[in-house]
């Protein structure tokens, strides 16, 4: 029996085999192309992580990451014992998970008032309109901004004047920079987030919404009831995808926009990495706290995914 | 296929194995003779001169000349403009243990470089480049790169001393008839009319008093930064370090800098220091006083009356007027404009580079730059070509166009001349020229107002270059704190004074002050 079961895989799997190759050489062009982002992927993703074990290391650049000596978990218990470390985790999940909610949904609902619009003018002006922010960068961002809310005579400032109320200074003030934060990212990056979402609806065969129709449902139970369905598996790896990146609360921005008067709900991990350890030549450090956010952004991949599958029967992997 | 499969497996494994030489190689390359025909290759990182103007040309008749007179190939390359994004361009170098042979650093970086042994010590090169020592490197330039008794690098002359003051629109105090501000109070009262008397007589309520932005760094210019010098100043507490023998320490400890704090809270409360001040980059502050939004403000000589930098001040005010003023005194009778060091631009030569023997060819090449050929090259350009020297000797732009050093095309060839200046008559000279203004006919000069600048009354705080700078979570708690205070996050009393002190003490403030006394006893910093 156990003769005949492995007399019978051998085949089973050289047959396998010589219909994967027949396939590959059938799609070689495809295959040709994934090579190029696997070569990145190889390049900048995996050889780094051979570099990672600076981590646990007092670097010293002169004896390179082999010569280096071992100082276990010292790097880690820098950054743990920093007078900031739960400021610096509160902030950046503050903002990971405000960026979720705030600009996911606006995402998808950009996407589905795009698809549902009749027009195609103007949904060709809103789709430009709607991406145009996402290749502005940081830099010129912080100038729109200054000019919208400055206190002194920025546009919404004016408005506020002009309604009888006190001027904000929404840039330096606690209470209102996390917000700026959030929606100055969410009007960014909405039109481009909102892509994906475009593409998966224009997938959802046109003959459920005909029958819908056909049925006397309206506009809004045709959303409700197909096109957000139809959409969710997209919209659950869209937010597994982000789960991985929670502790990135967006450098860039953040490093724009924050000033010492805002430390208190400014200062993310990545900020606090650029002064500690890259500023300050610690690179040990700087590498601990990436493995540290990369480690914690996969056990949250994996748990999410999990929940994901046993929850909506829809998952990434 | 199975080709295919091959080429994609060597692939990988090629890729995988290229961490072992992330590093670099370490196997030197032959040594070059140095000639002509055999020239050494030295990479330069350099500071450029005119950041927005883009790199030297590769035609630059430069490179001809070093090559065939000094046997080098030299290889430029632009420094950002940043200084926060150079120092990281030079860590990341570092860390990857490939600096250049010679490059542009600033002082606390290039202690992090020294400690991680990726520096050359330099200090026999003196003696081979005796023309450029006696031009550019005194006992405080050396003692500027020495660490641990051991010279690290050639601090060249950098930017010019005391060349900010404290300015007021003289055309707003006529106006509304009021005299030039000699003590703190008077100059609030003149900042509280600037902003509700309307001095432009425009009609509107557009004005503000004092005018500033937050600069800066982690040696001299503690938070707020030195936009607030003058009226630090008039309580004694500009500067981030004091070197008097009585306060010797972080200003911040003075009792006076509470009473400073408290004089800019109202400043901010009662309205008269325009409120953007907090959110400000320095263009946004510069085109702000441009657009005539304050009459009172802390600026340097050259951001200031150099004929560009005026020109829109001009066409927007052309009876607008800007006067230097002396420092207002305080309460105690102090006042300052602000708080002085010396300034050095930096170069050091990697310990990569001194291992591949090359010191002696990068002293030839610094000393052919301080030379009369490479300081006119570097500093001007080709004679006939960028400048042309006038009746005194200064060279100057003629009419030679877009390729005079001055136009967009030939500045471009004076990209290193801050390797060559050294802040000689010769330089501010050329470099601030008088001129009359396009619209209202005035007759200007950075270097005039350079001069009124330097004749007000400063604080000394050399050597506040070389003092400790402490880790991030001090250095933040410090900012936020003040900050804090002065939006009201945090109500400014004595005793949440008190307890600011105290708790900047447990988290490293304390330590940060001791080690820096040390320092400051161990070079004699103390006056």
């Amino acid at each position: 029996m156990d003769i005949g079961k492995s007399g019978s895989k051998a085949p089973s799997t050289a047959l396998s085999k010589s219909r994967l190759r027949r396939e590959i050489a059938r799609h070689r062009s495809v295959y040709l192309l994934a090579l190029i982002p696997l070569i990145y992927y190889i390049i900048f993703k995996y050889v780094p992580i051979w570099n990672a074990q600076i981590a646990f290391k007092d670097f010293m650049a002169r004896r390179g990451v082999l010569g280096s000596e071992w100082i276990g978990l010292e790097n880690f218990r820098t950054f743990i014992n920093s007078f900031y470390f739960w400021s610096l985790i509160r902030n950046t999940v503050m903002y990971s998970v405000g960026k979720i909610l705030i600009s996911l949904p606006l995402s998808i609902i950009l996407a589905i008032c795009v698809y549902e619009c009749t027009r195609p003018a103007l949904r060709k002006v809103v789709q430009t309109l709607a991406y145009l922010p996402h290749f502005l960068s940081w830099v010129i961002m912080y100038g729109i901004l200054l000019a919208l809310l400055a206190p002194g005579d920025g546009v919404v400032n004016d408005l506020i004047k002009l309604f009888g109320g006190q001027p904000l200074d929404f840039l330096s003030n606690v209470k209102t920079f996390p917000w700026v934060v959030l929606f100055s990212d969410a009007w960014k990056e909405m039109g481009w987030s909102a892509i994906i979402f475009i593409a998966a609806l224009m997938g959802i065969d046109v003959s459920l919404f005909e029958a819908a129709m056909v049925e006397g449902a309206n506009s809004w139970q045709r959303v409700r009831y197909i096109t957000i369905p139809a959409i969710l598996p997209v919209i659950v790896t869209v937010l597994i995808l982000k789960l991985g990146t929670i502790l990135d609360a967006g450098f860039n921005q953040i490093f724009m926009l924050y000033s010492p008067q805002v430390y208190s709900v400014g200062d993310i991990i990545d900020t606090w990495v650029y002064r500690q350890g890259l500023l300050e030549f610690e690179f040990g450090l700087a590498t601990a706290v990436g493995l540290f956010k990369g480690v914690f952004g996969m056990v949250l991949v994996l748990l999410a995914n999990w929940l994901s599958r046993k929850l909506t029967e829809s998952s990434l992997f | 296929m199975r080709k295919l499969r091959n080429i994609l497996m060597i692939t990988i494994a090629v890729l995988m194995v290229m961490p072992a030489f992330a590093g670099g190689s370490s196997e030197k390359a032959s040594a070059a003779a140095g000639t002509p025909d055999d020239p050494v290759t030295i990479d330069l990182w350099f500071g450029a001169a005119v950041t927005e103007a883009g790199m030297i040309p590769d035609d630059w008749v430069g490179y001809d000349i070093i090559r065939e007179k000094l046997g080098i190939d030299l290889n430029l390359t632009m420094l950002p403009s940043n200084e926060s994004d150079q120092d990281v361009r030079i860590q990341a170098a570092g860390a990857a243990d490939s600096l250049p042979d010679l490059f542009m650093v600033r002082r606390p970086v290039l202690t992090n470089l020294v400690e991680q042994g990726l520096v050359a010590e330099v200090s026999d090169c003196f003696e081979k480049m005796p023309v450029r020592t006696a031009q550019q490197y005194d006992a405080n330039s050396i003692a500027h790169t020495t660490i641990d008794g051991e010279v690290f690098g050639f601090a060249s002359p950098g930017a010019i001393a005391k060349n900010e003051g404290l300015l007021i629109r003289k055309d707003w105090l006529d106006n509304l008839g009021l005299e030039v501000p000699t003590t703190i109070d008077e100059l609030l009262e003149v900042a509280r009319a600037f902003t509700f008397n309307d001095p432009d007589g425009n009609g509107r309520n557009d004005t503000y008093g004092y005018g500033a932005f937050v600069e800066t760094d982690a040696t001299l210019k503690g938070y707020p930064g030195s936009r607030l010098w003058p009226i630090m100043g008039a309580y004694g507490v500009e500067g981030l370090w004091s070197f008097d023998s009585e306060t010797a320490g972080l200003s911040i400890y003075k009792p006076e800098f509470y009473d400073f704090m408290v004089t800019l809270k109202t400043m901010c409360d009662e309205g008269i220091i325009d409120p953007n001040w907090l959110s400000y980059k320095k263009d946004d502050f510069r085109a702000a006083w441009k657009q005539g939004r304050f009459g009172i403000m802390y600026e340097q000589n050259a951001a200031y009356a150099a004929t560009a930098n005026y020109a829109p001040f001009d066409a927007n005010f052309p009876d607008g007027e800007w006067i230097v003023i002396d420092a207002v005194s305080g309460p105690e009778g102090h006042a300052a404009i602000g708080a002085y060091d010396m300034n050095y631009r930096i170069y050091a030569v990697s310990q990569n580079a001194a291992d591949a023997g090359k010191l002696d060819k990068i002293c030839e090449l610094l000393e052919w730059m301080s030379s009369d050929e490479g300081y006119y090259l570097c500093g001007w350009g080709q004679e006939g070509v960028n400048y042309v020297l006038d009746e005194n000797g200064i060279p100057v732009a003629g009419d030679l166009g877009d390729n005079a050093f001055t136009g967009p095309k030939g500045q471009v060839y004076t990209q290193l001349r801050n390797m060559v200046f050294y802040n000689g008559d010769v330089e501010l000279a050329s470099r601030y020229p008088t001129y009359v203004t396009e619209v209202s006919g005035k007759t200007m000069s950075a270097l005039t107002t350079l001069r009124e600048m330097q004749a007000k009354k400063w604080t000394s705080a050399i050597g506040s270059g070389t003092m400790p700078t402490p880790n991030a979570d001090v250095q933040r708690y410090y900012d936020q704190s003040l900050a804090e205070f002065l939006t009201g996050a945090r109500a400014l009393t004595p005793e949440n004074w008190q307890a600011f002190l105290d708790q900047f003490n447990a988290i490293g403030g304390a330590a940060w002050n001791a080690e820096g006394l040390e320092k400051m006893e161990a070079d004699g910093l103390i006056r």
